[in-house]
C-alpha cells in the first residue's frame, strides 16, 4: 500500500513537472523584457544575472551580506568560545 | 579517518587551482556567468579541501581565524562604503558613482563582486574551520 502510495506521489509530482515546464519557455514579462533591454545600458554588466543582483537590487544583496556576516557571528560566539 | 599520501599529494596541488578558478568567477563576474557568490564560495572550498585533507592546524596556519574575520568585516565595511560613495556622487545609496565607458568594465560592479568574494570565501571558510576544529 506505502508502494503505491510513493508510486502515486512521483506520478503527480511529474505531472505538475510536465505541466509547469512544458509551456513556452522561458516565460515572457513586462519585467523580464525590461531587464533584457536596458540591464546592459544600465548597470555595464553583459553577465543580466550581474546586472540585476549588483545593479538593480544591489540593496537585496546587502541585506544578504548582513546574514551572512550574522551567520558567522553566531558560529563563532556559539562554537569557536572555549580556545 | 587515516590521510594518505594520494589525498595529500592531491589536495595540495588541487587547492591553489580551486583558489584561481574562484578569484576568475569573482573577477569576470561581469561579463560570465559567475560572481561575488559564487567565486567566494569555490574560494572557500579550496580552505576547506585543505582543513580536511592537511588537517585544521595546516589551515589555520595558512589562513588564520583572525585575519578572516577581519577581512569578512574589512569587506562588509568597503560595500557600506561604496554605498554611501552613491550617496554622494549620484545621490542614490548604492548608485553607481564611476563613469562608464561602453563596452569597457563596469568598475562600481566589479568592485562589489570583489568585495562580496572575499567576504563570502572568509565568511564561508571561517564558518567551515570553526565547526571542524570543534569536530
Amino acid at each position: 500500500m506505502a508502494r503505491v502510495a510513493e508510486v502515486l506521489a512521483i506520478l503527480l509530482i511529474a505531472a505538475f513537472l510536465f505541466a509547469a515546464l512544458s509551456g513556452p519557455h522561458p516565460a515572457e514579462s513586462a519585467l523580464r523584457g525590461a531587464v533584457v533591454e536596458r540591464g546592459y545600458d544600465e548597470t555595464g554588466a553583459v553577465n543580466l544575472v550581474t546586472a540585476i543582483y549588483l545593479g538593480f537590487r544591489a540593496f537585496d544583496t546587502l541585506g544578504e551580506t548582513i546574514v551572512l556576516l550574522l551567520a558567522v557571528s553566531g558560529v563563532v560566539v556559539l562554537v569557536g568560545r572555549h580556545r | 579517518m587515516r590521510k594518505t599520501d594520494i589525498l595529500d599529494v592531491v589536495a595540495r596541488k588541487l587547492a591553489p587551482y580551486m583558489f584561481l578558478f574562484g578569484l576568475y568567477l569573482v573577477t569576470f563576474g561581469d561579463s560570465s556567468p559567475g560572481g561575488g557568490f559564487q567565486g567566494g564560495v569555490v574560494i572557500a572550498s579550496g580552505i576547506i579541501l585543505i582543513a580536511l585533507a592537511r588537517g585544521t592546524g595546516t589551515a589555520e596556519q595558512l589562513f588564520p581565524a583572525r585575519n578572516l574575520a577581519a577581512l569578512e568585516t574589512f569587506s562588509f565595511g568597503v560595500f557600506l562604503l561604496a554605498g554611501v560613495l552613491g550617496i554622494v556622487v549620484v545621490a542614490a545609496f548604492l548608485g553607481d558613482p564611476f563613469d562608464r565607458d561602453p563596452g569597457g568594465i563596469p568598475w562600481f560592479v566589479f568592485l562589489l563582486n570583489i568585495v562580496i568574494g572575499l567576504k563570502v570565501a572568509a565568511g564561508t571558510g571561517l564558518i567551515c574551520l570553526t565547526l571542524f576544529r570543534e569536530a
